[in-house]
């Protein structure tokens, strides 16, 4: 993958990441007790999810800058 | 019940391992100012991993945090909403920050700034706004300490007392060895968090409710306003969305600008070592999932803690878990604090120094005078924290919250340092003073805010208008040549 197109990813996954932990996207999916996903609420393993989708979604791009800078 | 003296002893044996774990690396740095601030600038990645994680899990993580999941439901998740991202930025300003470290020799990130637009009145305000960014979030570690002795005690220290004993530990450590010493203390405190913090998630719950997610059912039942978000406010009404989103967003934005974060650019060893240290962060906000886990657990527990912030340490005194768990615990929650405040009370006095006595009113200080004025600025620091904490009556979350206002407002001005070239060094001046006054403004009369919005993003917004606004009225500051070092990677 070129840098551009991991630089847009990334700005993607933001914007994504963004609406779901605030308004709108945690009110409308995220704000519910069931179902539960290892005994938490939905709403607390939401924001669980996130964290998680975030270190993925960054490391992923740091791997695909990282081969760039070192093979410019 | 639990036995006070076996707590306290446990508690207290664990403050003396970390007084010599952090006087031991004082041999090896140099008897420089950039020895003692920036650590030789030699930090490796596990290193870095454990002071920026331990740094987070403060007093606020162990204490704070779980009062507001049990005074404020699901309030509390906004640590983790907010952590997703919120190191994010670093990975793009740090490195750039770090060459520039290198090549000018800086070591806070007011230094950069005022080079960079050759305005030392710059530096001037950036100490003013960290102080006072730095003095409720240092009160708000001292405080959590106090609770913590006090409850194990049973009162028979209290509170002013007990953060007088923890935080004198902490001077004679800072004192003694600067950033190495917070380093080191922090990657043992950090191993030692991580561990209990996992098995009293899962065992409280298990102990009281029969497993977490038995738990959670009954909450549901009984309180089920906790479980709607964004969570419900200290007077217990729902909190409104764009207080909630705007809290999550200043915080984002503010959590990379803490100069005691930021300061580790300059400390890494290598760029690859902050961007790894930004990948992994998001591995710490793991570790505060039993935190908030615990905190839920007290909702329904007997009896009630005396304040919400107190929870953690109560519960845990008024169940049947062995003495040395409780000790262990209870000294895990005073090295957050104590992790935290070394960090802090140390940023606020180099940046004292350097970006105020030093760079803006043009002080000569050659290395052993700058270092003798840090170590007295540490005391004085902490001196005027100490005074918040015992005079401040509110929660440990309101502290956190409020902190996070002043230090939002760094953002543009380190964004338009790294990146851009349009920009003058009077709108980054204006653009700091309309940010920091406006947001103090809102934070001492609530009321007057048109929406109810974090004070911080209405400095946030009145920051950056005036930045661009006055970048189109006065000349731009455009030193090529800086630019180019920030966008130039190594080797």
């Amino acid at each position: 993958m070129s840098a551009l197109r991991s630089h847009c990813a990334l700005a993607a996954y933001v914007v994504v990441c963004l609406t779901a932990i605030s308004w709108p996207g945690y009110a409308w999916i995220g704000d519910r007790v069931r179902p539960t996903i290892l005994g938490l609420p939905f709403v607390f393993a939401w924001n669980v999810l996130w964290v998680l989708l975030s270190f993925v979604a960054v490391a992923l791009y740091d791997r695909s800058l990282e081969r760039v800078r070192r093979d410019p | 019940m639990t036995s006070s003296a076996v707590v306290v002893s446990v508690s207290a044996t664990y403050l003396v391992a970390c007084l010599a774990i952090g006087m031991w690396p004082s041999k090896r740095t140099s008897d420089s100012a950039t020895g003692y601030v920036a650590g030789d600038r030699s930090l490796g990645t596990l290193v870095m991993y454990f002071i920026t994680g331990a740094t987070i899990f403060s007093a606020f993580a162990f204490l704070g945090m779980p009062g507001w999941a049990y005074s404020r439901g699901v309030a509390g998740l906004y640590i983790l909403a907010y952590g997703a991202l919120g190191f994010l930025p670093f990975y793009f300003l740090g490195p750039r920050a770090a060459r520039l470290g290198r090549h000018y020799g800086f070591v806070t990130q007011a230094e950069m700034i005022a080079a960079r637009y050759s305005m030392p009145a710059i530096a001037g305000v950036m100490a003013v706004i960290s102080v006072m960014a730095f003095v409720p979030y240092l009160a708000l570690q001292m405080k959590g300490a106090g609770y913590v002795l006090e409850t194990v005690t049973r009162g028979g220290i209290e509170q002013w007392q007990g953060a007088a004993i923890v935080y004198g530990v902490v001077l004679a450590y800072v004192l003694k060895s600067g950033v190495l010493g917070v380093g080191w203390t922090n990657t043992f405190q950090g191993i030692f968090m991580m561990a209990l913090a996992w098995f009293m998630g899962l065992y409280l719950p298990q102990l009281l409710y029969g497993g977490i997610g038995p738990m959670f059912e009954r909450i549901a039942n009984e309180r089920p306003e906790l479980l709607r978000a964004p969570g419900l406010t200290s007077t217990g009404a729902p909190w409104a969305w764009s207080e909630y989103s705007s809290t999550v967003i200043v915080s984002i934005l503010g959590f990379s600008m803490w100069p005691h974060l930021f300061m580790k650019a300059y400390t890494a060893r290598s760029e690859r070592t902050i961007r790894r240290t930004v990948v992994l962060y998001p591995t710490f906000q793991i570790f505060l999932v039993p935190i908030l886990i615990i905190g839920f657990a007290g909702v329904l527990f007997e009896p009630a803690p005396p304040r919400a912030d107190q929870i953690l340490p109560h519960m845990m005194m008024h169940t049947e878990l062995p003495a040395i768990v409780v000790g262990l615990f209870c000294a895990g929650a005073l090295a957050a604090s104590m992790s935290s405040g070394d960090a802090m009370v140390h940023a606020a006095a180099s940046i004292v120094v350097r970006d105020g006595i030093a760079t803006a009113f043009g002080k000569e200080l050659d290395p052993h005078k700058e270092r003798a004025w840090i170590r007295r600025l540490v005391v004085v620091v902490m001196l005027g924290s100490y005074a918040l904490a015992i005079s401040y009556r509110g929660s440990l979350a309101g502290l956190l919250i409020y902190a996070y206002g002043p230090v939002t407002q760094f953002f543009p001005a380190v964004v338009a340092t790294l990146y851009a070239r349009r920009i003058s060094g009077a709108a980054v001046f204006g653009g700091l003073c309309a940010g920091i006054v406006v947001n103090t403004w809102f934070v001492v009369s609530p009321e007057s805010r048109p929406f109810a919005i974090h004070a911080g993003a209405y400095g946030l917004a009145a920051n950056v208008v005036t930045l661009l606004v006055l970048s189109r009225l006065t000349r731009p500051c455009s030193d090529d040549a800086f630019l180019c070092v920030a966008g130039t990677p190594p080797g």
